[in-house]
């Protein structure tokens, strides 16, 4: 893939021109070039990268970061074929889910489009999730990382029960755990034992990407 | 004055005899921790085998439903009485049990527009049932589904119009009863679908967005309607356009979709001579000129945990909309100490009371509000917010 075609395929998505990316990583996957697709990988996780930051300094809204989302998820499903292929490590897995008590899923939604689309195989526990399902998920899938989210102040308390179970299971030390949503602080989610607080998507993903590289 | 005259007045933007304070209570939790009594907890009979099956039946008739529906705002209602509140909310929904294999229960309510809810207990024991999926993400599904529930549409606002009815009889010679239409059209709109998909149509589809747009809006229309036929004085619509950080949809596109349609619904509220107070959560600035605009009377929330500070909510729109709210559910109301509440409620008030407009409540209600915190704020208001205001 070429710069200009790069610079293309960022472009089509800042302008949330889903038929102009899809265009390009079709004609990506159909020479079966990994090369190709990683450029096509980082072009699509530079696009979001600004996306991240127009949202965060208020020029895009929420469902500009849903929509380049959703365009980035099915330009990476059209790129997996090749990108799955056993010999090249992907980023790593993460598990995550809304803690018990808690429905909200946007946010986690978004979080898991943008960890998708940097390269992390995502399992996505849903919503309402209890501390067994986090546990057994993370005993099931060896992830990287953990990631809860939690958007209400009567689930938060759902947190701190998710890491002890963990540090009794005895895999807490082998784990990172992040942690986003609008009812939690920085202050409360290092307080209760988490590796990390999220205050976004994009930033959560730069998290765990600067995780998975430095194991 | 009484609490009708007082409500009134501030909507008015007069200054009454004192700030008036409203409850939103209405979650089982609050309320058994007021009067002591629990609510019907249908969870728990759900999974014994006979009495299972029993109540899922009684709980799908609609007399049932509409009478534990009615005898959960009304324990809602006397605690807001009992805690002194001038006005509390009320809010009608319908909704089915299914045999639900996705949810956790293994049994779901469905509702009337296309959500399912999930019910749970919370660690106390109290019931909850919240907003957890889309039953009609595509578009055909859609269609499909306003097709076969046609009757479940007339049913819900004739059950609306009884249920608001028969709580104003009952209790507004003791409280102002403030008609909580709710979710509104923008919810009603992506709940069914669900948000991302919704936002995908948006951009993919817009010509169905648009016809779910209008058979939402008339829907509302017809249950506002009801809402007024019981007798209520002031309107609730409820809608979350915002969320921590801004917008929940780019303003402009919310304008583009859904400003026509609020403008109906102020027009039809007005024209039956009452008041309409629009409920957002989420940090919402961007939207303050055009609920102005679309010309609703006031807003509700103003959560300060979404950077929402009432004198700047009050300069940015002076006394074009009465403002309702504010105070945090995060951490005040929760476990915040009587001395916080005091300084909150004094602080809420020197923003937003002088020349009247602003009603004294809770940000929003969840389940851990607490009822001393909030007996703490209303006693706080009595203290402090008597006109003419001082300092
Ligand atoms: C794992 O790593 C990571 C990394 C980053 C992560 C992450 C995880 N998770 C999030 N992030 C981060 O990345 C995202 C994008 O950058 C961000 O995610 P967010 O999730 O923060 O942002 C989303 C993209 C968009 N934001 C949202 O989706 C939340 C917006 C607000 C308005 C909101 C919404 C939309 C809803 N709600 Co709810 N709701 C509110 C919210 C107000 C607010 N201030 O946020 C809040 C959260 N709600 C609240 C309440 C009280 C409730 N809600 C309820 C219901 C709902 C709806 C169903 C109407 C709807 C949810 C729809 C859904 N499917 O998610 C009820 C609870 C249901 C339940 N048990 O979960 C109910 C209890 C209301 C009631 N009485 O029924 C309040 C909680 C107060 C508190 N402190 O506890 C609230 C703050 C509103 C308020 N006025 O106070 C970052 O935080």
């Amino acid at each position: 893939m070429s710069a200009q075609e790069m610079e293309k395929l960022k472009e089509a998505l800042l302008d949330l021109n889903k038929a102009g990316v899809l265009e390009v990583v079709s004609a990506t996957a159909t020479t079966a070039d990994l090369q190709a697709a990683k450029l096509a990988v980082e072009a699509i996780a530079g696009a979001l990268q600004v996306v991240g930051k127009r949202f965060q300094e208020g020029e895009w809204f929420l469902d500009e970061l849903v929509y380049s989302g959703e365009i980035a998820k099915q330009a990476m499903e059209k790129l997996s074929p090749i990108l799955c292929d056993e010999t090249q490590p992907t980023q790593g897995c993460v598990v995550i889910g809304t803690v018990f008590g808690d429905l909200h899923d946007l946010g986690k939604d978004i979080f898991i489009n943008f960890a998708t689309s940097a390269g992390f195989k995502v399992i996505d526990l849903g919503v309402n999730v209890s501390v067994e399902a986090f546990t057994k998920a993370v005993l099931e899938h060896q992830p990287v990382a953990l990631g809860i989210s939690c958007l209400l102040t009567p689930a938060a308390g759902g947190i701190p029960q998710v890491i002890q179970d963990l540090v009794e299971k005895g895999v807490r030390e082998s784990l990172k755990i992040i942690v986003g949503g609008a009812a939690l602080t920085e202050k409360f989610s290092l307080e209760v034992g988490a590796d990390a607080f999220a205050p976004d998507a994009v930033t959560g993903t730069d998290i765990i990407r600067a995780w998975s590289e430095g194991q | 004055m009484n609490f009708k005259e007082r409500i009134l007045t501030t909507l008015n933007h007069e200054e009454p005899d004192q700030i008036p304070v409203m409850g939103l209570i209405m979650d089982p939790s609050t309320v058994s921790q007021v009067t002591g009594k629990s609510a019907t907890n249908i969870v728990n009979f759900l999974d014994k085998p006979v009495l299972g099956k029993v109540a899922k039946g009684l709980v799908n008739t609609n007399w049932f439903w509409n009478r534990m529906y009615y005898g959960n705002f009304a324990l809602a209602m006397e605690s807001s009485i009992q805690l002194g509140f001038d006005a509390n909310w009320s809010i009608y929904a319908l909704m089915k049990l299914y045999e639900d294999p996705a949810s956790t229960l293994g049994t779901a309510m469905h509702d009337a527009y296309g959500r399912v809810w999930e019910m749970g207990t919370n660690d106390r024991g109290d019931l909850s049932v919240d907003y957890s999926r889309a039953l009609c993400p595509t578009e055909a599904e859609w269609e499909a589904w306003v097709d076969a529930k046609a009757p479940l549409f007339d049913q819900l606002v004739k059950n609306a119009t009884g249920f608001h009815k028969k709580l104003a009889d009952k209790y507004s010679h003791r409280i102002m009863p403030i008609g909580y239409a709710a979710p509104g059209i923008f919810e009603n709109s992506w709940q069914a679908i669900g948000f991302v998909n919704f936002t995908k149509l948006v951009y993919e589809n817009p010509e169905f967005v648009k016809r779910v747009v209008a058979f939402q809006t008339d829907l509302y229309l017809r249950y506002l309607e009801g809402v007024m036929d019981s007798g209520v004085e002031v309107v609730l619509g409820g809608d979350d356009l915002g969320q921590k950080t801004g917008p929940l949809m780019r303003p402009a596109l919310i304008d583009k979709f859904f400003g026509e349609s609020y403008r109906r619904v102020a027009e039809l509220v007005h024209s039956r001579g009452r008041k309409f107070i629009f409920h957002s959560c989420g940090k919402i600035y961007q939207f303050l000129d055009m609920f102005i605009d679309w010309g609703f009377d006031g807003i509700i929330t103003m959560e300060p945990t979404a950077d929402m500070d009432l004198a700047r909510v009050r300069e940015q729109v002076g006394h074009k909309l009465a403002l309702v709210g504010n105070l945090d559910v995060s951490h005040l109301l929760v476990r915040g100490s009587h001395k916080e509440v005091d300084q909150a409620v004094r602080d809420a008030i020197r923003a937003a009371g002088p020349g009247g407009g602003y009603i004294l409540s809770a940000a929003h209600s969840h389940p851990y509000v607490d009822a001393t915190r909030l007996q703490w704020m209303v006693e706080a208001a009595h203290e402090h917010g008597r006109y003419p205001l001082q300092g």
